[in-house]
């Protein structure tokens, strides 16, 4: 299977993360950010790695987050994630303008407890090994695939995120049941998402979709569960009676890892309609602290169904939608904002996403994403804002959507040259006039430009039909396969 | 010397008492011995009379077309060019087809007179007299299209190319003349060469896209390079390229990728800096393939393509704001530009004295005569297309491939395919 992947992983998600170091995010009264309330949401692994993220981006926050960090870094069992949270301080430091204080003043890791946690990891890691090698001697299908669970469980922990994805990998050679198909794809998928690599996964939804379905096949089948599997099935489906209920809430992390590789390639209307579908947050279990807090799924699915969807979308799957409200209540600025929207008061939607844009940049999953969906937001409020009108003044328009009138006109100029807007602006009146069509002379127009067209490429497809009905076709030369024509045309 | 039977004194007679052409023409292609046949044509007779003289042009068509198409082919034998030209005027069109690959040697055979003459502009008229003349409509591709065209390219003539461009090729026989498919290839492409010289841009497009779509197993060397005029031509004529039929092959549209070509046409018309970079750095490129002068001409007209672009955004803008976003520095220039642009009819606009270009767009108007050409045009493509189809519907290949298909259904095939791949996958998944 997907043995290659590792290298590749590893080395993308590291570019991304230097691609992305040199825009700096401010945090101040306009654009405020509760560093501890914040990360107080996580547990694990993602909680280092969001604040290292905060660490890189956000100078202003940089030492407070240094500190929090090395206080989760105790609670894991990484040492090396020490190193990194370093290297992201020193980094921006020297970026930043304002001198920061330096890393030697700030709390540093507690040197016995790494050295102590390296040799416990050491320890584990052999113990682990010796007895997947036990197992493999033995060919205890079951006992192999637990080994390499656990060995992948450990990697994980330890941060060595390709030898992990290769031992989870490589449990699904000793699957048995699709149950267990399901916990390694599961686990994998979680690994993805941790790791932020986001092209695989849903290559691993798929396979996942298609062993929930053959598993609530099976236990509907047999209501008792068969003494051989229930153990094994024990970490995430461990009640296999309750079949409806455990399919949902597999569904769900289905769903949140499918929108989540949505919104990383950029398909947000695909990202919004996921979020917006998601089960409520217990259905998630424990993804909701280790990878992503609830409040987090209101912002992503509102923005991104602020940027794509319709607004009667977003009425019904929004408003009207209980169990994403229940999301919503985390971030009362998010419904502040659909509101807003929804009431056109764009004004009110610009500031607010402004005002939140410092929250929206340090998230880990929607930071290269929140300057395309802002414009995606800002681009429909305009189109929506000049629908019903004729002609309007530009200065209006600054004035609902509070820019100065050449920014407008700059917008309004983008969005005509995309087809967003069909208007034109009368630049020295600042004016913008919807366009008139007269639909009759443009179906003159079209249906001569057709006709002509038409004609003119039957006459070259009669032609080629005779070419080769007189079977006057291109040949290769003799002696030359088509192939070393293609070459000797490549070389010149 | 060669026995009496084969003299060309003995020939002569055979020419001028015969009745019968076929015959004739039998007797002249297969009569005599292969190795000797051309020497013996361009032999002089033993009254060392130039046959030539005594022949009657138009009467004895086939037997002067043999003599002379032979004697242009080799250097020991010259032909009064008036001689030629007073062929080409006379000939009988139904004798000379009987004897199509004689006509090839007689077209190639007068384009060379005039290059050992040093008079290409010469050979001009003979040949479009030929051309004229030969086949019996202008809709058919012959081998003395392509040697035509080049003839008026070299003879710096793209002018008399035209009354034969303007018939679009439509028919193609191989008994009329003894094509290959270079004939084809060749012919479109230097007939887009000439429309281009001529900046008839439309026309050039459509030549080279035949050119480009010619049917075939492999791409030509002379596709590629018609590609990339084609591309440079769209971009002159329109500012933009638009995609190639689906039936031209993919591996041509492949190889311009990796070309500067793409890289052109990427930047155009927006980008003037990269643009003028990419001219600089890619001038030697651009010269060898002969297309520097075509590609000077595509960046000279960019900027009319972004004003163009901007009539669509704009009602009202200052001189000076279209300076800026086209990337021309002095107003001046601007003015002349849009200037020329409203006299060609690209744009319609007006210009005020402060400088304020105010553009509009009339819908576009048709009179009464356009609509009924147009519709009369479709008809009668209508009616060509009836006719085909009849016809096609009438010819055995069709029958024979439509009653094979209809016994054996095709998709129960497919359909098993599919299921196939799915219970394949569902295997791997579960149990691995």
């Amino acid at each position: 299977m997907d043995v290659d992947i590792p290298e590749e992983t590893a080395q993308s998600s590291t570019q991304y993360r230097d691609s992305r170091r040199p825009t700096l995010v401010i945090v101040d009264d306009q654009h405020p950010f509760d560093l501890d309330g914040y990360i107080a949401n996580y547990t694990g692994r993602t909680a280092i790695d969001r604040l290292i993220h905060i660490i890189s981006t956000c100078p202003t926050l940089a030492p407070e987050a240094f500190q929090l960090a090395v206080q989760h870094i105790h609670l894991s069992r990484d040492p090396s994630l020490y190193q990194q949270v370093m290297s992201a301080y020193d980094h921006v430091s020297g970026a930043s303008e304002a001198p920061l204080p330096s890393g030697n003043d700030l709390p540093s890791i507690d040197t016995k407890w790494a050295d102590e946690m390296m040799a416990k990891n050491q320890a584990e890691r052999s113990k682990l090994e010796v007895e997947l090698k036990t197992y493999s001697n033995n060919m205890i299908k079951e006992s192999i695939r637990m080994g390499h669970r656990d060995l992948g469980d450990f990697y994980r922990s330890v941060g060595e995120y390709p030898t992990a994805l290769k031992h989870y990998t490589k449990s699904r050679e000793f699957c048995t049941t699709s149950q267990h198909v399901l916990e390694m794809c599961l686990s994998v998928l979680e690994l993805l998402i941790e790791q932020r690599n986001y092209s695989h996964l849903p290559t691993y939804v798929f396979k996942a979709d298609a062993a929930l379905e053959a598993a609530s096949a099976a236990a509907s089948n047999a209501k008792e569960g068969d003494a051989a599997t229930a153990p094994a099935a024990a970490p995430l489906l461990n009640k296999r009676k309750a079949v409806s209920e455990d399919r949902e809430r597999v569904q769900s992390k289905l769903d949140f890892a499918t929108a989540l590789s949505s919104l990383a390639s950029g398909n947000y209307q695909k990202a919004a309609h996921s979020f917006l579908k998601l089960g409520p947050a217990k259905d998630l279990g424990d993804w909701m602290t280790r990878l992503v807090a609830p409040g987090d799924i209101a912002v992503y699915g509102v923005l991104c169904a602020l940027a794509s969807l319709k607004r009667s979308a977003l009425k019904t799957e929004i408003l009207e939608n209980s169990t994403f409200g229940v999301y919503i209540e985390q971030e009362p600025y998010v419904r502040e904002l659909v509101e807003a929207y929804l009431s056109s008061n764009f004004k009110t939607v610009l500031e607010l996403l402004n005002r939140y844009s410092s929250r929206h940049s340090l998230d880990i999953y929607l930071a290269s994403h929140v300057v395309e969906l802002t414009n995606m937001i800002r681009n429909w409020a305009v189109v929506l804002y000049f629908q019903p009108f004729a002609s309007i003044k530009l200065d209006r328009m600054s004035g609902a959507f509070g820019w100065t009138v050449e920014e407008v006109e700059e917008q309004v100029v983008n969005l005509i040259q995309s087809g967003s807007i069909h208007g034109r602006v009368d630049s020295q009146n600042k004016i913008l006039y919807a366009k008139q069509t007269d639909y009759r002379a443009e179906l003159f127009a079209r249906a001569i430009k057709a006709g002509r067209d038409i004609q003119s490429t039957n006459r070259k497809v009669l032609l080629r039909m005779r070419l080769q009905q007189a079977d006057l076709t291109i040949k290769a030369p003799k002696g030359y396969a088509a192939s070393s024509i293609a070459d000797l045309m490549q070389g010149d | 010397m060669a026995p009496d039977s084969l003299s060309l004194d003995r020939i002569l007679n055979d020419i001028t008492t015969t009745t019968n052409l076929a015959s004739l023409n039998h007797t002249l292609k297969n009569g005599l011995p292969k190795e000797s046949r051309e020497t013996i044509l361009s032999s002089p007779l033993a009254s060392n009379q130039d046959p030539l003289t005594i022949l009657d042009m138009r009467q004895n068509t086939l037997g002067v077309l043999y003599i002379m198409s032979a004697r242009l082919n080799t250097t020991n034998a010259p032909v009064p060019p008036n001689l030629v030209t007073n062929f080409c005027h006379n000939f009988l069109p139904e004798q000379a087809r009987l004897a199509p690959e004689r006509v090839t040697m007689l077209a190639k055979g007068i384009m060379r007179l005039a290059s050992q003459h040093n008079n290409i502009s010469w050979a001009v008229d003979p040949l479009q007299n030929l051309l004229a003349r030969y086949p019996p409509d202008r809709s058919y591709l012959t081998t003395i299209h392509p040697i035509f065209l080049q003839t008026c390219l070299m003879a710096n003539q793209p002018t008399a190319a035209l009354p034969v461009l303007r018939h679009p090729i439509a028919n193609i026989s191989t008994a009329l003349s003894d094509l290959t498919y270079n004939d084809n290839l060749i012919y479109h492409y230097l007939g887009g060469m000439a429309l281009a010289v001529l900046k008839r841009w439309a026309e050039a497009e459509e030549y080279f896209e035949i050119c480009v779509t010619a049917p075939g197993a492999v791409p030509a060397a002379l596709q590629f390079e018609a590609l990339k005029k084609l591309r440079l031509v769209q971009l002159i004529s329109r500012g933009a390229v638009s995609p190639l039929p689906k039936y031209a092959h993919g591996s041509l549209s492949r190889l311009l990728k990796n070309s500067v070509y793409t890289d052109l046409i990427n930047a155009y018309p927006q980008n003037t800096e990269r643009l003028h970079m990419l001219l600089d750095k890619e001038k030697q490129a651009f010269s060898s393939d002969r297309n520097l002068g075509l590609v000077l001409q595509v960046i000279d007209r960019a900027p009319r393509w972004t004003l163009k672009k901007l009539t669509a955004t704009y009602v009202t803008l200052g001189l000076g704001d279209i300076a800026r976003v086209v990337g021309i520095s002095s107003e001046d220039e601007v003015r002349a530009l849009i200037l020329s642009m409203i006299e060609t009819g690209d744009i319609s606009a007006q210009i005020s004295a402060s400088g304020t270009v105010t553009f509009s767009d009339p819908p576009p108007q048709f009179t009464k005569e356009e609509v009924d050409t147009v519709l009369y045009d479709a008809q009668r493509q209508s009616d060509v297309l009836e006719a085909l189809e009849l016809e096609t519907a009438r010819s055995k290949e069709f029958i024979n491939k439509a009653v094979k298909s209809q016994d054996g259904g095709s998709w129960a095939a497919n359909t098993e395919e599919e299921m196939y791949s799915l219970s394949a996958w569902d295997n791997d998944s579960m149990f691995g």
